[in-house]
């Protein structure tokens, strides 16, 4: 192909018009005629019995529809992850107990949100508090009060609809243990015994919440004549929404349709299923009308996913010179009262680390332990953030401890390119090392590292790497790109739209491969009955899977297109090039076709075929099924992305109070299909990454989320800002579409370690707690007498 | 029910309209609920986000903590109300879309009414000014600096037209 022209360019997105002018639907916006409401009542207790429940005085309210409690909704289990081994055990409403705060245990619907709103406050719940523990290390101990009893499957699990042949069995987590993980490879013991230098460390990243903007939503319409029921949702894969719904619900899987809507936000925290999901599917069904449910800032808070609280034990043994002979990390995940993504964090967060430093000798042990609180899930890295503020916080302590370089120490540590790692993936494209580089070089590193104490200012920097999608259900993506009577093409394809750019990214892949401009494409995505197959827009596979099927498909296209024209030109395909909605020969441009008459040529000639073309994309070719989570073995992804970034900060020691001078993240993300949309998820990770080193955490009190509001949970604002460079290192990756991977997740996680990591150059005292609050900070000044 | 309701006029977007509201419905929930205007967006509820910000009378304000009595005989404008009705995007849109400043898009109709009355009110901010008129504008995606440079991008033309 000629040299590129739409992909590679910062163009404007695809959706602009839409949001610029208040057109674009979100779910909040959808109204249908006849529309119920739907409110939740929600436990004001972290754990107790409910020995009864009155909704007789709710359901006589004029306007109130229906109320239903956990006796409706009996028995139907959910939960990301559905394993032979670890079977679903969340609910959409309380039955017997209820395990934290916020805890959804009746639901009404009615004619408007402030009739089922009042109807909440005339319902009698019964209870019967039982001891509880929020903590997980105080979970874990003997005699502690066990939240989960026998955990019974109720229906077959996607493992075993998908064929695996393993039946699942019943379990009973014992001291509260929801899962565990130990991978192992090398032997630990003997890298210690080898090391001239051991350090053991202890960090903690607490809970934080997504924030994204837009309020967790519903609109479910079940249609009883056609026995059917579409629903418009926040999600980030409709297939897997789709597929809860028909589990939970026992509605065939095609009866149910995901609509298009935009979603304003995600960061991890729309993909799993959510009560209100399924009590909406639910109620629709029951009266037969359509039922929206909204969910308020404070129910996004308290009850909705939140990232892990992840403490960690790390221990590493180096030689004199820096290099890491032997890791021991040991992780306890708080996982809140159900276990949701928890065993897949603590496997990510080994997982993440790998493709990054060669650390020889490794054990991660990982345990996520129920507790009465809100329980939690993947955010931006599910994992990585937590673990890098470990591992980045260590490394650079053992340089201050041994006299060494961070950035040498880095260096020194790397994996190579053409690696293979040791679960078997391999490292085709590895930018790492350049970034490392490249980020210190930007921020001063040699000039400034360890030379501005005196004026309270230090640099830091961190790293990580991210994979591109991984073995997930439905493991794979399909796109079709039709050729149109004018000559321009229609993509269909099932990713959706959450503002990472999915859309325009998809639309200049298939634009570029036939040769037209972004104009001419024409894209119908995020539609369960309308398109093909689609795996997720999380575990970074977006563009690397899903845009990897359109690439293939709009390549299947372009062949046919260059093949229907070299019968017509009788000229060979390669020395034909596909320009504007024509074909024309290269070494003489006055010879052409025009698409459309090329089609009419094809249709005539071919028995009537269009032309359209066909592409697909398996996350992981060279695995079967899922990865072993709890052994971490097998082929994990197909290509990681990597970032470094480094930072500048300034502390006020009579305060506590930090002020970043500059981030600098560099990335990356293979060839950057549209720089501008890069530049945006990098601007963006840096300053979810800063709100992560220096202000957000989830607070509780016994359970009750205490800043549950935008006032009490602060996250960055527009005046917070500080100097941003976005550094683009990306390195080819060749199994990618045009030679692009992962770029949306990756450098938060490597921004915090920076931060943190210069707050110990500028101070001299090493905060392994985040956020860095000034009065962390301040605290840990004084108790060293600094 | 229906006796408790009040009659208002409020011009929105250029139209008059004379509605029977109830009057404790908040001017978000009459743009969105019974005008059908659902690009100004319900975030937050407790007037810290900024997604739901509209002008009234030249002034940018949170429409989730006001009553829509209180704009009885006032000029509202919404996103809505930006672009021409032949599709003429105005430089602001312009240049949210030419420097990618928006992504998911919630809380941009909120943004684009911040600046759009701050750039009425401001004749030449510095991007400090620009900074601090924005802190009431929450976004969780862009980060901010494309938007910051979209708003001075347009400072800066305007700049150069009125030499």
């Amino acid at each position: 192909m000629n040299e590129r022209s739409v992909v590679g360019k910062p163009l404007p997105r695809v959706d602009g018009k839409s949001k610029l002018t208040g057109q674009a639907k979100f779910t909040t916006d959808v109204v249908l005629p006849g529309m119920l409401h739907g409110k939740l009542l929600r436990s004001p207790l972290p754990h107790a019995k409910i020995l009864s429940i009155d909704t007789s005085k709710a359901e006589k309210l004029p306007g109130v529809a229906a109320v239903i409690t956990g006796k409706d909704t009996w028995g139907i289990r959910y939960g990301f992850v559905d394993t032979p081994n670890y079977p679903a055990e969340e609910r959409p409403i309380a039955e017997d107990k209820v395990r934290f705060i916020g805890e959804t245990v009746a639901a009404v619907v009615a004619v408007d949100p402030d009739i089922a709103e009042d109807a909440l406050d005339l319902i009698e719940v019964d209870y019967d508090p039982l001891p509880a523990v929020f903590d997980p290390e105080e979970a874990m101990k003997d005699g502690a009060p066990q939240i989960h009893g026998e955990i019974t499957r109720t229906t077959s699990c996607a493992w075993e609809d998908w064929g695996v042949a393993r039946k699942s069995h019943s379990y009973t987590p014992v001291n509260n243990i929801a899962a565990k993980v130990v991978v192992s490879y090398g032997d630990v013991e003997k890298g210690f015994a080898e090391a001239d230098y051991v350090r053991e460390d202890r960090s903690r990243s607490p809970g934080t919440s997504h924030m994204a903007m837009e309020p967790h939503t519903i609109v479910a319409s079940w249609d009883p004549f056609h026995q059917k029921l579409d629903v418009w949702m926040n999600h980030m894969a409709f297939e897997l929404k789709r597929y809860w719904l028909h589990k939970t619900l026992d509605i065939p899987i095609t009866k149910i349709r995901i609509h298009k809507t935009y979603i304003g936000g995600a960061f991890g925290g729309k993909a799993p299923c959510f009560d209100y999901e399924v009590i909406a599917g639910f109620l629709s069904r029951k009266l037969c009308k359509p039922v929206k449910i909204e969910l308020t800032r404070e129910e996004v808070f308290s009850s909705c996913r939140n990232s892990h609280r992840f403490d960690i034990n790390v221990k590493t043994g180096v030689k004199k010179d820096g290099t890491i002979v032997a890791q021991h990390v040991k992780i306890i995940v708080d996982a809140g009262a159900y276990k949701c993504s928890a065993p897949v964090a603590m496997f990510l967060s080994h997982a993440m680390c790998d493709p990054c430093l060669d650390r020889k000798n490794v054990r991660h042990e990982g345990v996520a332990v129920y507790t009465n609180k809100n329980f939690n899930f993947a955010r931006r890295g599910h994992g990585a953030p937590q673990m890098r503020l470990a591992a980045d916080s260590q490394y650079d302590q053992i340089c201050e401890d041994l006299g060494l370089d961070p950035v040498e120490f880095l260096l020194k540590n790397l994996r190579k390119k053409g690696d293979v790692i040791p679960n078997g993936d391999r490292l085709d494209s590895y930018g790492l090392p350049e970034a490392i580089k490249k980020s210190a070089e930007a921020i001063g590193w040699k000039e400034k590292r360890g030379k501005q104490r005196d004026k309270n200012r230090g640099v830091g920097i961190g790293i990580n790497g991210m994979f591109s999608g991984s073995g997930y259900w439905p493991f794979a993506c399909a796109a079709i790109v039709r050729l149109n009577h004018d000559g321009t093409i229609t993509l269909i394809e099932g990713d959706c739209e959450f503002g990472q750019g999915a859309d325009t990214a998809y639309s200049q892949i298939a634009a570029e491969a036939v040769g037209l401009p972004l104009d001419d494409v024409t894209l119908i995505s995020s539609d369960s009955e309308l398109c093909p197959m689609n795996y997720s827009n999380f575990l970074s596979g977006g563009l690397f899977v899903g845009g990897g099927a359109v690439y293939n498909a709009a390549m299947d296209l372009r062949e046919k297109i260059l093949k229907v024209a070299s019968e017509a030109m009788k000229a060979k395909p390669e020395e034909i090039e596909l320009k504007n909605r024509a074909a024309f020969l290269k070494s003489n441009p006055k010879r052409s076709y025009s698409f459309t008459d090329l089609m009419r040529f094809h249709i005539q000639k071919h028995l009537g075929d269009p032309l359209i073309g066909y592409g697909y994309k398996k996350a992981v070719p060279e695995i079967e099924f899922y990865p072993s989570l709890s052994k971490g073995t097998g082929r994990f992804t197909d290509a990681y992305g990597f970032t470094a970034s480094t930072a500048e900060v300034e502390v006020d020691r009579e305060t506590g109070r930090i002020k970043v001078l500059k981030i600098v993240v560099a990335d990356d993300c293979g060839y950057e299909i549209n720089p501008a949309a890069i530049k945006g998820q990098m601007v963006s990770q840096a300053v979810q990454g800063m709100g992560d080193a220096l202000y957000e955490e989830i607070m509780d009190d016994e359970g009750r989320v205490l800043n549950p509001n935008l006032v009490d949970y602060e996250i960055p604002r527009a005046f917070d800002i500080p100097e941003i460079e976005v550094i683009d290192c990306s390195d080819y990756e060749p199994k990618g579409p045009f030679g692009g991977k992962e770029a949306g997740e990756c450098a938060r996680a490597a921004v915090i370690s920076a931060i943190t990591n210069a707050i110990y150059d500028a101070v001299g005292v090493r905060m392994m707690r985040v956020p860095v609050t000034p009065e962390r900070l301040f605290n840990a000044l004084k108790a060293k007498g600094k | 029910m229906e006796g408790s309701k009040k009659m208002i006029k409020v011009k929105v977007n250029g139209k008059l309209y004379e509605l029977l509201i109830k009057p404790k419905i908040t001017l978000l929930q009459l743009l969105r609920n019974e005008l059908g205007l659902t690009g100004t967006k319900q975030a937050c509820m407790d007037n810290s986000c900024g997604a739901c910000t509209v002008i009234v009378d030249k002034m940018a304000i949170k429409s989730c903590s006001v009553l829509a009595m209180q704009v009885n005989g006032k000029e509202v404008t919404s996103v809505e109300g930006l672009a021409s009705e032949d599709g003429k995007l105005t430089p602001l849109q312009e240049a949210f879309l030419e420097f990618s400043a928006f992504q998911c898009g919630f809380c941009t109709p909120g943004k684009l009414m911040s600046s759009t009355a701050m750039l009425e009110e401001m004749p030449d901010p510095t991007e400090e000014d620009v900074r601090r008129d924005m802190e009431g504008n929450l976004c969780r995606c862009t980060g901010y600096k494309q938007y910051l440079a979209a708003i001075m991008h347009v400072v800066q033309k305007r700049k150069e037209g009125s030499k």
